[in-house]
């Protein structure tokens, strides 16, 4: 087994502005597109995808390396990967409830849609890929996750302008959506200058 | 039989899920700079649409309620890795280049979409009508976009040089951004497209002949 | 037939035996194609070795028994080398493995006899970004480093245009893509020692 020799950092720092997950990878565009409309509900999400993100690349990095890995069960790698990500989603929802009700109101609706979120499988898929260590794997997750609420929370603020903007009717919501989430990709690559920790 | 034909209407034009709904779009976009690979891809999604609409219809009078969106994970889950292990196994470069997305199919939400809509309370055949027709649907859109940021960002259509040597790449249509923005210069004239139907289908019993 | 569908028993039941099929089904399918993937993954490397030495092959078969005829493949310093005689001139490839942006990128790397050329370079896995730093599998890139010279003990991956000159060390980087252009350059820095100490290049 050999990681590869990245700083935990870079990859934190990378996955949140020049390879955001969303931005340059498109994962997690659903919910993206759907939850976007209203900024305090995209703050939301953006906060349980965060947890949710961290949570389970750290269990499935557990299961990869001490389960998967020796039993050599690779093939069901999506299928254990994915029952872990429902699974947390369903105690982390029973916890909040117990613990915050609060919290529980603000997150709570947000929950069941993350499972389907591709992000999420999609930071565990690659962190498997790419062979990351322990620590690589959380800060990658978490980087990730803050990458996924700032461009949703971005991009919510964006539309309460777009909003009402003369848009041709065609291109009204979705279409409109799409290309302001392109403008913020080309804005995103520029980060590549800024960071450069290597 | 008419069934059939409104599922197709609906599913690849009229509701097409990419147009209209903006669904799945997650597992697919990053490789659209590649017409092949889009290709394959967009047959996997509509293999597994289809398969797993079909299955989870065939079981639905047997799946408690409890675990019913389990079961549908599980099933859908069991034909992509179905999927990635063919592709492995005999088309290895595209499966090199799909790496991760191939998984990622699962979290599609058109397929979760459709055996929730769907599969769970029609017959297995129709089931797998719709589902394969909503994968067509996708594949359409998608096949599109990949058509285009290939010719652009490469010259090239399905690695076959078609543009003149000349014509300057545009090196924004092979990164990912550009899959923004022609995604959505697409839905634009879909769209238009639709609105023209529209409003000349609700002017015809006026007898009004505008465009 | 009579079934509580909501029993306790009955989903405990359900859910066993349909995971059971699943996983039966894949796991034959998985044994039934794992001499086929063990396969690709040589194939993968061979091409690799191949394109990186620049010698032409039509099919899959036929690198497999151009590698097989032509390359000389000798472990030193538990290093893997492949050499090969292309015109009169004697090749020698290496495997080299270094980190991108992301994750590992690994590969081959060809240099001439007296390591001041890169024959040429070819990557077997990469898990870059698409669009970005994935596109240094893309032919243009790695046409820039065919018989490019080294100098100094390296070639620069610039990221600002460079002229089309075979001689100057200097190939461009990728739009977007600077780290994983700079890590290319850095692997070729840190493998052109081990291939001269290898060959005994001074």
């Amino acid at each position: 087994m050999m990681y590869p020799n990245i700083n935990p950092l870079v990859l934190f720092f990378a996955s949140i502005f020049t390879s955001n997950i969303l931005l340059t990878n498109f994962l997690g565009m659903c919910s993206f597109i759907s939850i976007s409309k209203d900024l305090k509900s995209s703050n939301g999400l953006g906060i349980a995808v965060t947890l949710v993100m961290t949570i389970t690349t750290a269990l499935n990095w557990i299961l990869e390396r001490y389960v998967i890995t020796p039993m050599e069960l690779g093939y069901l790698r999506y299928i254990i990967y994915i029952i872990v990500i429902a699974a947390v989603v369903q105690v982390l929802e029973m916890i909040i409830d117990r613990v915050s009700p609060n919290l529980y109101m603000v997150l709570g609706i947000f929950l069941p849609l993350i499972t389907v979120n591709c992000a999420i499988l999609g930071v565990a898929l690659f962190m498997q890929l790419r062979n990351y260590s322990f620590i690589q794997s959380v800060l990658f997750g978490l980087g990730s996750g803050i990458g996924w609420w700032l461009a949703i929370v971005l991009l919510a603020a964006i539309r309460k302008k777009t909003e009402n903007a003369p848009v041709p009717a065609p291109l009204k919501g979705v279409g409109i959506t799409l290309i302001t989430i392109g403008i913020m990709a080309m804005a995103f690559i520029g980060f590549a200058g800024m960071i450069n920790v290597q | 039989m008419s069934d059939f034909k409104k599922i197709l209407k609906n599913n690849f034009w009229l509701e097409n899920p990419v147009i209209v709904q903006i669904l799945g779009i997650c597992s697919t976009l990053a490789v659209t700079n590649n017409l092949r690979n889009t290709l394959i891809m967009t047959i996997g999604v509509t293999l597994v649409t289809a398969l797993s609409n079909f299955t989870i219809s065939a079981m639905r009078n047997l799946i408690p309620r409890k675990v019913r969106m389990i079961t549908q994970v599980l099933v859908i889950s069991f034909y992509v890795i179905m999927v990635d292990i063919v592709l492995r196994a005999y088309v290895p470069d595209v499966s090199k280049a799909l790496g991760p997305y191939v998984g990622l199919i699962i979290t599609n939400c058109i397929i979760m979409g459709r055996a929730e809509a769907f599969a769970q309370g029609n017959r297995p055949l129709i089931s797998f009508w719709d589902g394969f027709t909503a994968g067509l649907g996708y594949m359409f859109v998608l096949v599109v976009v990949a058509f285009f940021r290939e010719l652009l960002g490469f010259g090239t259509v399905l690695g076959i040089q078609v543009l003149p040597a000349s014509f300057p790449k545009w090196t924004i249509m092979v990164m990912p951004p550009s899959a923004f923005f022609v995604l959505a210069s697409f839905i634009w004239i879909a769209r238009e497209m639709q609105i023209k139907k529209d409003i000349s289908k609700t002017s015809q019993p006026s007898g009004g002949e505008k465009k | 037939m009579k079934f509580d569908r909501e029993s306790k028993v009955y989903t405990v039941v359900f859910t066993f035996i349909t995971s059971f099929i699943f996983l039966v089904v894949l796991s034959g399918l998985n044994v039934l194609t794992a001499q086929q993937v063990k396969r690709n993954q040589e194939l993968f490397t061979i091409r690799a070795v191949l394109n990186a030495m620049g010698i032409q092959y039509a099919s899959d078969e036929d690198a497999i028994n151009t590698f097989n005829s032509k390359v000389k493949v000798e472990t030193k310093d538990s290093y893997k080398v492949f050499s090969s005689e292309v015109n009169g001139d004697m090749i020698y490839a290496i495997l080299f493995s270094g980190s991108g942006l992301w994750g590992n990128i690994s590969g081959v790397l060809a240099v001439n006899s007296d390591v001041s050329k890169v024959v040429g370079i070819d990557f077997i896995s990469q898990s870059e970004t698409p669009g970005l730093g994935g596109r240094i599998e893309e032919n243009w890139f790695k046409e820039q480093f065919r018989n490019e010279s080294i100098v100094d003990g390296k070639v620069v991956v610039s990221t600002t245009k460079v002229p089309d000159s075979k001689d100057d060390g200097q190939v461009d980087a990728i739009t977007g893509a600077t780290l994983t252009s700079k890590s290319i350059e850095k692997i070729i820095a840190t493998y052109i020692p081990i291939l001269k100490s290898l060959l005994g290049v001074n």
